[in-house]
Order: C-alpha cells, then structure tokens, then sequence
C-alpha cells in the first residue's frame, strides 16, 4: 500500500504540488485527471520516488520512499513514461526486455523471454517484436513501454512476496480508441489481479469508464475525488478546466461522460 | 618474477657477450669507449654502419667511410646521395626500434639528439655499439666531434687530416672577425606563421653561428626560440634577417616580408634578408666555418674576405 | 497468462542484428587471437615465430648465441610489450567510447568529451616543452616515464576538475558534463596551442609525433605500470551493464527499472578517466577507436551493452594490433604514426557498414 500525506513540492519558488494526500492500494485503479500544468505528472513521480518530496511523506508499506533503493523499489513498482527518447537501435522486444534489468537479474533468461513475449502479445504487439523501435509509431513505442513495466511487475512477482504497483503516465496519449481500449483494460485486469494501479489520464471519459477512483487535480491541490458521478458534474469540471463543459450520463450503464460546451451539443 | 629474471640474464648476457667480444675484438683491434653520453661502449665490427644526425653524416662522408653506412635518417641532407642512395630510417627523432633492427646495423653512431627515449634505450640494451656523438657548438666542439667520430670508424688519420683542416678554417674565421669594426645586428628567423616571427635567441645554434661570424644577436635578450611580439620586434632592429631556406622539411612558412614588426627594420628595408641552408649553417659539420664565414660576407659586404684556399 | 500464450515455437534467437551475443563475443576473441599471434610473428627484422624457442632460451641464459640474442630483443623485448600495450590501448579506448555513448544517450560520444585526451594532450605538450626548463626538477627524476605520467596526471585531473564543475549539486549532471567538457577541451587546447607556439622546431615536431600517437615505446615496464588499469577496468565495467542499459531510456526510466543512477555514472566516469588516461599516457592520442568500434558491434549485434562492452574491448584490442602491424611495416624500416593509420583502416570499414545497413534503425 502507497501512502502520500500532505505532500508538498516546491522548485525555484513555484509550488507545483500542495498538501496532497492520497492512498493506492491492491486492487484499484485510481485515475488522475486535471488541466495541464496541475501537477499531475510530477505528483505520479513523487509517488514513484523519482522526485523528493520539499514536504510531507510517502510511505510504502510504511516505509518511507526515501529509505528504499533504487533496485528495492525497482521489485515493488512498475512506472510506464509519457515520452522516452531512445536513439539506439534496440528491438521491440529488447525494450521490453530492459524490464527485467534489475528485478530479472538472475533469472533464467529463456523465462525471462517467454515472459517479455507474453506481455507484447498482451498490448498487441506480438507480431512486430523484431521491428526496431526507432521504426515504430506514437502509439507502437507507447505499448512497449507499456509491455515494459508489464515484464518488470511480472518478474518483479517471482521475488516479492508483496504486492506491487503500475503507475502510467498518460498511457492512452498516442493511441488510437482500440489500443485505448486494449491498454485501459489491461490496466484494470492487472488491478483486479492484486496490483495498485496509477494512471494519470487526460481523457476523462476514459477515466470514467475504466477507473475505480477519480482524484480531480487543479494547480497542484486535489479538487476533488471519488467515483465518476461524483467527480464528473458540470459546477466542478468547469471551474478546475476553466471552461464550461457539459456532462451527461450514458444510457444502460449510467457511466458519465464529458464533452466541452458549445452551442452544439 | 618472469621480468626479473629476465633483466638478470639479460645482464648476464650482456657481460657474457661483452667478454666475449673483448677477446673477439683483441683479435679484431676493437675498442671501448666513453661516448659523449658518458656511455663506455665497445666498438668491434665497423662494416655496417647507422648513422644518425645530419652532421654525422657529413662528417662520415667527409672522412670517406660512407662505403661503410648501410642507412641514414632524414636529416641527413648533406651530401645529397645520403638519402639518395642508403636506407633512410625515418626522422631522427621518431625512430622504430624493430625499424631500425632491421637495418642490421655493426655500429649505430648516433647525434644526441636522437629519440625517442624508449627507443634510444632498447636499442642502447641491444648487442649493437650505439654510440651517441659528442655536441658542443664551439669550433673546438667540431674539431672534436670529427676526431671522436674518427677513432669509432677507425679513420684516425683521416679525421686528424680533416679536424686540422676545420680548425685552421675556424683560426681563419677569428682573424677576419677581429677586422669587423661595426659589428652588424642579425635576427634569425626560424618560422613566419600568420605574420609573426619566431626567431632566435641565446642558447640556439643560430646564436653560436653568429657570434662566429661577427654577428650580434639582436634577439640576444630573449633566451631559446621565441615568437616575436608586434612591438618588441620594432625595437629590435636588426641590420639584417637569416632565415632557412625552404626545403622539404619543415611546414611552409610565409616570407619574411610579411612580419609586421619588422617592416621598420633596416633589414627589410635594406632588402637584407639572407637564406642559407639548414643544416650548412646549423649543423655545427664539417663546413661550419665555411657557413659562418659565408654570413660574415653576406652582412658585411664592404670587407675584404677571402674564402679559405681548399674548398669543396 | 494462459499456457497457450507461453508457447514460443523455437528456441533461437530472431535475427533482427546479423549476430547473436555469443556469436560476436567467440568472433571476436578469435579474431584477436589471431591478430596478437600476428604482431608477435611480423615485424621489419623479418623475425618470426619460429624464433620463438630460442628466444626463450636467451632470455633464460640458456644461451649466449648472438642472433639468439637479437630474436630474444626483437620478439620478448620490443614484440610483446608493443602488442600488450597495444591491446589494453584499443580495448580501453574503445570501452571507454562505448561506456561515454551510453552515459551520454548518443551514439557520437567519445571519450574526448569529458576532457580526459585534452587534458591529457596538454599535460604531455607541457612535459615537451617546459620539461627541459622550469619543469626539469619535477620531472627530471621520472626519466624516460615522465611523459606517460604527466599525460595521465593531466588527463585524470582534467576529468575531476570537470566533474567537480558538474557536480555541484550533489548530482551529476549529465548535459552540465557534457557543456563543461567541451569548454574544457577548448581552454586545455587553447593552452596546448600556445606552448606549441612558443615551442622550437624541435619540440614542435616532437609535439605533433606524440599527438598522431605511436606504440613504439612499449616496454616491459610500462606493461606493469598499465596492468592494474586493466584489472580495474576489466573488474568495474561488468558492474556498469545494466546501469547502462537502463541509462538509454533516460536517466528517470533507470531509476524507475531500479538502476542505481548516481553509482552508475561514477563508476562510468572513473573507468573512462582511468582507462583513457593510461592509454593516452602510454601511446599518445589515438582516435576513431572509441566511436567506431562501439558502434560496430551494435551494428553487428544490437546495443545490448552485455555485448557492447565486452565486445567492444575484444573488436578495439584486435583493432589497434591490425593498426600497428601496419604501422611499422607499410614504411620500414620507419614508422607511421598508428593514429592515421587507424584513421584510414578504420573510416572507409565503418562507412561500408553504415551504408549497408543504415545506422541500425536510427535515421
């Protein structure tokens, strides 16, 4: 279990996260979600332990992040990036690979290669494992890294008799609706396997559907949190957007959805 | 330790070798001698000989046991068919121990200056005679390089015929110094790069060829090769500028014409400007006197010189 | 996962690089085998292997024969040092190119560009010129090695000058090393220059042979002197392969796979300092070998530094053996300056291969 409490983060006199508090635990996918600049991605990398917090905690297990390593934390958290630039020429499946460079160590590396198969042919990318990633499109080099953190909280499983955490970072940013789907759903599987799942998202009709916990941040605080209907209502969108935004529920399933206002809808 | 037991025969050998060779060499009228690196080395077969340093060379040709050199390296300018006919071992300061092996030299007679270091010991810790000569740039220095190369190669008769020859050129030379009664300001310039001057001054070669030749150093406060600033060349001015002549060695170097700071100068308005060949009038050879004296005549040509009678 | 998913129909390797990792790792040794056994057998004396007995048996004393004793100098006094040193030159250069391409995420890094060569350049520039002036006292007692000391002092403290300036926050910072590294370079060159300037004919051409590099000066002694580098090296860059690999997804994506970040780059630092400034102390300043030859092997068999690094060791050590043979026997009995050598094997290699198979992916 990840604890944050009263997280504060400060650069160069800028507060860019404020006071957050904030739990994931096994088997719930908790979203995310806010206008650009609200802190999310850096309140994903406190979370990580990639940043140190100016204030305030977080505890894994009750331990703080801090006191873990590198490779320590490496066995209990898996984090999928918004970019990566890589300007060598490595295969799909060799960035899937570096997963299990540090969790895998040790491992038997024809395990380690079934395993890495296993995870491409979940986000669909079986058939171009031998492609080179600087060929790939937006969406392709997403889903391997998407695969990546796969393998790495696969093999990370072996080992760890805890249970581990995925925090995605706009996973979904590059993607077309099928590959949405395919990642979305693979995340809440995972979730529903044992694991916490983060997921920044920006698109909160996909926050909607597949998240079990939305935590609505605005410059740096959270505004709001809680299932879709309760964060996903007009009064609130509009004011952390800053834009009017109508909201509606769909028909059968009652699962609301967002579109921005305009005289059209 | 596989090193130390190989140093330690190889001293053995050594010794083994050089005992050896003294008996040999009692047979074969070999010598030791003290080399003009402190060195004791023990000269045995002279039949192949590797000469090092465009002044050994000379000299070696001059005493008329060139039949007797195998290779040479690249200063070795004088006389031409030095390069042109025999091995050339590459410059004398970047020689290849193998490279230089594979000569199959007898005796290697070596300039002081030759290197690398590392090499120069290798080849110092073969079984070949390496014999670094004697420098001193005096006339007295000359004379005793051609006799010291002499007794190596067995020419004692030739060299003394020959140091005479040099000294009493030199005795010459002092005579017709002593009549300069305005001595004459010279600056010897060794490259022209981007309009600025290096030139020379105390502790250089050029420096001791123009003291014998009745020539002050106008360049006598700086001390070794220095590039001439702007301002300090102006004050400088010199009677007149000795530069190399352009060969193949060295980088191309702009005239002299194109140093700002000497465009005042009663050189180069005199148009005074006197190239000579580099290793003629630095080599500190056999013909030293004779360069000297040939830049006495350049700088003052209103005295009455003659050349020495026996001349070549 | 379902079994049906685990299946994998066979067991090799798909061939997206021409070579699998074992593949190029026995290749190479190989081929380095092959090379030292030729830099031991050809040489202008013309000397070869056959000797080898007798020459042994000089060494031991077991005989006093004359020519025994020449195949003693030629092969066990001038042959193997040169072809030690040769091979720890070619393989610390180019691991160390290897090593600096991964810290820096580019496949055009080379060692040069933490200061390390012009430092070291400078070092030895000032030990020619001053060495017989206002140096003399402190060098002077060093002989024949103060100028493969002086080379090494100055690489090394060039290196930790530099990162002193990009470590100033407690982390090092990798874009700050690399901006200070070339400022470095070009004070350290600037500095070089002027003492060249200032340099006689003699110095200057003693400067430039230095500067195109030369195994020529191998000797048992420096052999001794290079093996604890070797031994560092060869028992500190292991620890760096996953660092490295993780390293090429950026420095955050390493830390989240579990790289120890800041350990990494310090072991990379000292292995490149330490292995460039030996080599440079002992052969002088060979380039080319630290980009080419890691780029080679990824070429050959993907970037995967499990391979790069040994690899690049073994193609580097083969390389500079090859380099050197040609040296001293395309001109002898001179020798040629194994820098342009290398330069002219090791460019018209390397243009082939990137034509054949475009820069592996990369555009």
């Amino acid at each position: 279990m990840l604890q944050a409490s009263s997280l504060t983060y400060q650069v160069g006199g800028k507060t860019l996260v404020s006071k957050v508090d904030l739990t994931l635990v096994p088997g719930r996918l908790v979203a995310i979600i806010g206008p650009n600049g609200a802190g999310k991605s850096t309140l994903l990398r406190l979370l990580s332990g990639e940043l140190r917090p100016t204030s305030g905690a977080v505890e894994l297990d009750g331990r703080a992040l801090g006191r873990f390593d590198a490779a320590a934390l490496a066995r209990r958290r898996a984090v999928v990036p918004q970019a990566t630039a890589l300007s060598f020429p490595f295969t799909a499946r060799e960035v899937v690979l570096l997963g299990a460079t540090v969790p895998g160590f040790g491992v038997a590396s024809a395990e380690i290669e079934q395993m890495a198969m296993g995870c491409l042919r979940t986000v669909g990318l079986a058939a171009i494992a031998d492609r080179f990633y600087t060929h790939l499109s937006g969406g392709e080099k997403q889903r391997v890294h998407i695969a990546r953190a796969l393998l790495q909280l696969a093999v990370a499983d072996r080992e760890a008799c805890a249970s581990s955490i995925l925090m995605l970072d706009e996973p979904t940013a590059s993607l077309d609706l099928a590959h949405q789907g395919l990642v979305l759903e693979e995340a809440r599987r995972q979730a529903r396997g044992g694991r916490a799942v983060l997921a920044v998202l920006h698109d909160l009709n996909l926050a909607a559907v597949f998240a079990d916990e939305l935590v609505l941040m605005c410059r740096g605080e959270i505004a709001a949190r809680g299932s879709a209907p309760e964060v996903i209502n007009d009064a609130l969108l509009s004011r952390s957007y800053g834009c009017e935004v109508r909201t509606n529920t769909t028909p059968g399933a009652g699962i609301p959805f967002v579109l921005p206002y305009t005289r059209r809808n | 330790m596989f090193l130390r037991r190989v140093y330690a025969f190889e001293t053995l050998r050594v010794a083994v070798a050089t005992a050896l060779m003294l008996v040999a060499g009692a047979a074969l009228a070999g010598k030791t001698i003290v080399d003009g690196s402190g060195r004791k080395v023990t000269i045995g077969d002279t039949s192949r000989i590797l000469s090092i340093g465009g002044d050994v060379t000379e000299i070696l040709y001059a005493l008329k046991a060139d039949g007797k050199i195998i290779a040479v390296d690249t200063t070795s300018q004088h006389p031409p068919q030095a390069l042109g006919t025999k091995t050339s071992v590459g410059y004398m300061r970047a020689l290849s121990a193998e490279g230089v092996l594979s000569t199959n030299p007898t005796l290697i007679i070596a300039a002081k200056d030759a290197g690398p270091p590392p090499v120069v010991s290798v080849l110092q810790s073969s079984s070949i005679p390496y014999v670094v000569v004697p420098d001193d740039r005096t006339p007295e220095g000359v004379a005793a390089k051609i006799r010291f190369i002499a007794s190596v190669v067995d020419a004692e008769a030739a060299g003394e015929a020959l140091a005479k020859e040099v000294e009493a050129d030199f005795a010459l030379l002092a005579e017709q110094r002593a009549k300069i009664t305005a001595p004459k300001r010279a600056l010897f310039v060794l490259s022209v790069q981007n309009g600025r001057a290096t030139v020379a001054g105390t502790g250089t070669a050029a420096d001791a060829i123009f003291k014998l030749a009745g020539a002050v150093n106008a360049a006598g406060d700086a001390h070794g090769y220095k590039p001439l600033a702007d301002e300090a060349g102006v004050e400088l001015a010199p009677d007149a500028v000795v530069t190399m002549q352009s060969g193949r060695s060295g980088p191309p170097s702009d005239p002299v014409t194109s140093v700002k700071a000497l465009a005042d100068s009663p050189a180069l308005k005199q148009h005074k400007i006197i190239e000579m060949n580099a290793l003629y009038l630095l080599g500190f050879g056999p013909r030293c006197a004779r360069a000297a004296r040939e830049l006495m005549i350049a700088l003052y040509p209103e005295l009455p010189i003659k050349r020495a009678s026996a001349e070549k | 996962m379902t079994s049906e998913a685990l299946a994998l129909p066979d067991r090799k390797k798909p061939s997206a690089h021409p070579l699998s990792t074992a593949q190029l790792v026995v290749g190479a040794t190989l081929l380095l085998v092959i090379a030292a056994t030729a830099s031991l057998a050809l040489g202008p004396t013309g000397i070869s292997l056959g000797s080898l007995p007798r020459a042994i048996a000089s060494a031991l004393g077991m005989t006093a024969d004359a020519s025994a004793a020449r195949e003693q100098l030629v092969l066990i006094d001038i042959r193997m040092p040169r072809t030690l040193i040769g091979m720890f030159v070619g393989a610390s250069l180019a691991v160390a190119g290897a090593i600096m391409q991964g810290l820096f995420r580019n496949p055009l890094a080379d060692p040069g560009l933490i200061g390390v060569s012009s430092g070291a350049a400078l070092a030895a520039v000032a030990t020619i010129a001053l060495g017989n002036g206002i140096a003399a006292p402190l060098l002077q007692p060093l002989g024949v090695y103060a100028l493969p000391v002086a080379a090494f002092v100055g690489g090394v403290a060039t290196t930790g000058l530099l990162v002193l300036i990009a470590g100033r926050h407690g982390q090092l910072m990798v874009g700050t090393l690399l901006l200070a590294g070339i400022a470095l370079g070009a004070l350290s060159g600037a500095l070089t220059g002027l003492i060249a300037y200032a340099s006689d004919d003699r110095e200057l051409r003693d400067l430039t042979f230095w500067s195109m590099g030369s195994l020529g000066g191998s000797t048992w002694p420096k052999v001794l002197a290079v093996t604890p580098f070797a031994v560092l090296i060869a028992v500190m860059t292991p620890a760096l392969i996953r660092g490295l690999n993780g390293f090429l997804l950026g420095e955050s994506e390493a830390f989240h796979l579990g790289v120890n970040v800041e350990r990494t780059k310090t072991i990379a630092i000292i292995v490149t300092a330490a292995s460039v400034g030996a080599a440079v102390a002992m052969a002088g300043i060979i380039g080319f070998v630290g980009i080419v030859v890691p780029h080679v092997v990824r070429l050959l068999a993907g970037p995967d530094h499990r391979v790069v690094l040994p690899g690049s060791a073994l193609l580097g050590a083969t390389l500079m053996l090859v380099a050197d043979i040609a040296a001293r026997m395309l001109v002898k009995p001179a020798e040629l300056p194994i820098g342009i050598v290398m330069a002219g094997i090791g460019a018209p290699v390397f243009l082939h291969l990137v034509m054949k198979r475009g820069i592996g992916g990369m555009e």
